[in-house]
């Protein structure tokens, strides 16, 4: 049955296009089409001109709050990679029901609506919370300020994202050859250096991958720093949907998202050329 | 295998096609319906709001004209915007507020309409109903009340963490009424000498709050001491049983405004639900049922005492209030935004 396929798609090459155009022509309706026409706003709306993007790249607001959108993601991508390293390590390397317990309980966190962990941080950390109140039990007597900073915001995007990171190096890891490890082991690698040389290279298109996928992600946040995080921090996201909510400001709006889908776009040739783009998917 | 395939291929050929049929069937079906049945579809805030509508100005106005009435919800702006451009209507009436009525009239993507009741009429909306920022405190925190929002800046007298709304030209009245000018001079805005003020309360606060539950969790979990709130968000904190007090003083008032959307096919319908939601009687059920304060004098009679000292337009609590001066900021709001936002993030 499979060899008969294949032998079909060599000798039409129609099908695999033709099994591809509903999907095709999905995107081109609901993805292409509007996305040119933020395009076209953004350089029409009030009128033909390039003062949308004039005012974006030369305002202290947008070049202040670009910068800081790009700093938390990336911020945020090493935190996911430092917690969720280990943790795809222990995972790919405990027995079959402890890595369905771990697996089960980092894809759980998914399950969960977005907007309830937010406001699930914000009772932990809270001026009531039990943090606090442990900190104040073992004799803090005027407990830091978690919430409402950067530590607090950092945190909870970590929590919502890592989970990306630990599947994608888990998957990598997963596949990794034991006999590679055993016939570097023989060669005389120990320790760090095994890991150094051997383990980790190997596990680099996970991280890679996860790394991408976070940062990406990342990018488009800004409910939660926005809940979260302290009064400085804002997320260019957030600001591109007040301009277009609240002041009708489709050109502007426009020209911002047309900024950040060419930076990310940038950043996806560059991970394309390093490691290729169809390795993101595993 | 070759005759399983040929066996196989038109099927799924067939299905495709089904399918394809069925969603293109399903993605037109509310136009189509729409087309067909000329049902009334309202722009709705969603959840509590959607509830007291829909069982004060929706129910009764299916009940008295037969018009079928379905809401969208939640209530957008840009959505308003981009109907009138694209053609396309999800929905024939919103709310606005007051800085978005002028916006929308000036961009003319909102019908004119005709005054139902006397003064009931701003630049093609009619007003309906109003809400406050008032200032509300934690009274665990404070022996003493503080009565106006120059005690709000006042973190020597009253210490501790303050927040307010993240929006311009709701802050900006504030600060200036803080900094002691008086309610009569405040607009057109004096934009510099407010941002002035601002940073002297800048340093004290904690929140600058962007979602109306979260200014009620913050208030009742006491993350801050001292908040300029909505009046309904308020009394959820106080419902819940949290140590608070607030002030009508000094609290500044937003109207909301009916309107419907330009060159939409239900204009006839649109209209008589406009002239209905905001005649006295179904006003006041509405605005008792989702704490806001009718803006129809008419409504006053069906709304008995203990539920006027809730509202911000009931006489009592009127005359302690303000009005935002939409039509006379003296700046343009997208203007005082950005200026703001660049204020908040340096």
């Amino acid at each position: 049955m499979g060899i008969s396929l294949s032998k079909l798609t060599e000798k039409t090459n129609i099908w695999p296009w033709l099994l591809l155009a509903p999907l095709g022509i999905y995107m081109l309706i609901f993805f292409v089409v509007p996305l040119a026409e933020v395009a076209i706003m953004s350089f029409t709306e009030p009128k033909v001109s390039l003062a949308n993007y004039q005012k974006v790249l030369t305002g202290a607001l947008y070049q202040r709050v670009f910068l800081n959108t790009f700093v938390t993601a990336a911020f945020v991508t090493l935190c996911c990679l430092l917690v969720g390293y280990p943790l795809a390590y222990l995972m790919a390397h405990s027995k079959p029901r402890t890595a369905m317990l771990i697996l089960l309980l980092v894809t759980m966190s998914f399950w969960t609506s977005f907007l309830v962990r937010t406001y699930s941080w914000m009772v932990l950390l809270g001026n009531n919370g039990p943090l606090i109140a442990f900190l104040e039990m073992i004799g803090f007597d005027k407990p830091p300020q978690l919430l409402f900073t950067r530590f607090s915001s950092t945190l909870a995007m970590v929590h919502i994202l890592a989970p990306y990171m630990i599947m994608n190096i888990y998957t990598v890891m997963k596949k990794i050859d034991p006999a590679l490890i055993r016939s570097a082991e023989s060669l005389g690698a120990r320790g760090w250096s095994l890991f150094r040389h051997v383990y980790l290279p190997l596990t680099a298109p996970g991280i890679a991958n996860g790394s991408v996928l976070v940062f990406v992600i990342c990018l488009g946040f800004y409910v939660t720093p926005v809940l979260l995080g302290s009064p400085r921090e804002q997320m260019i996201a957030g600001l591109i949907g007040h301009q277009i909510e609240e002041f009708l400001a489709f050109g502007l709006g426009s020209a911002m998202a047309m900024i950040l889908l060419v930076v990310t776009l940038i950043i996806l040739t560059i991970y394309h050329r390093r490691f290729g783009l169809d390795k993101l998917w595993g | 295998m070759t005759g399983m395939k040929t066996f196989l291929m038109p099927d799924r050929r067939r299905f495709l096609k089904t399918a394809g049929a069925a969603i293109t069937a399903s993605l037109a079906a509310p136009y189509l319906v729409r087309a067909q049945e000329k049902i009334l579809y309202v722009n709705t805030w969603g959840g509590p709001w959607e509830a007291a509508a829909k069982a004060h100005l929706i129910d009764p106005f299916t009940a008295e004209t037969g018009i079928q009435v379905k809401t969208v919800s939640p209530v957008s702006f840009a959505k308003l915007a981009q109907q009138v451009k694209t053609g396309t209507y999800e929905f024939d009436v919103t709310t606005l507020g007051g800085g978005e009525l002028v916006r929308a009239n000036q961009a003319g993507i909102i019908e004119a309409l005709k005054e139902p009741y006397k003064g009931g009429l701003f630049e093609n909306g009619v007003a309906s109903h109003a809400f406050a920022t008032i200032m509300a405190w934690r009274k665990d925190k404070y022996k003493e009340s503080p009565k106006t929002w120059a005690d709000f800046w006042n973190v020597e007298k009253f210490p501790g963490g303050r927040s307010l709304q993240r929006y311009a030209s709701r802050v900006i009245p504030i600060a200036l009424l803080a900094d002691g000018v008086a309610v009569k001079d405040l607009y057109p805005l004096d934009v510099d000498r407010a941002f002035k003020s601002l940073d002297k309360i800048k340093p004290h606060i904690r929140v600058w709050w962007t979602a109306g539950a979260q200014s009620t969790q913050i208030l009742r979990d006491g993350e801050i001491d001292m908040i300029g709130i909505w009046h309904g968000r308020y009394f959820e904190a106080e419902k819940a049983g949290a140590p608070v007090a607030m002030t009508w003083n000094q609290g500044e008032i937003e109207r909301a405004y009916w309107v419907v959307a330009k060159k939409t096919p239900n204009l006839e319908n649109a209209r008589k639900f406009v002239e209905f939601a905001t005649s006295a009687k179904p006003l006041a059920g509405f605005s008792k049922a989702a704490d806001y304060g009718a803006l129809n004098p008419a409504s006053n009679q069906f709304v008995d005492p203990a539920d006027a000292k809730r509202m911000p337009t009931s006489p009592d609590n009127y005359k302690l209030t303000f009005e935002q001066d939409m039509a006379n900021l003296g700046i343009d709001p997208a203007e005082l935004a950005e200026r703001f936002e660049e204020w908040v993030a340096s």
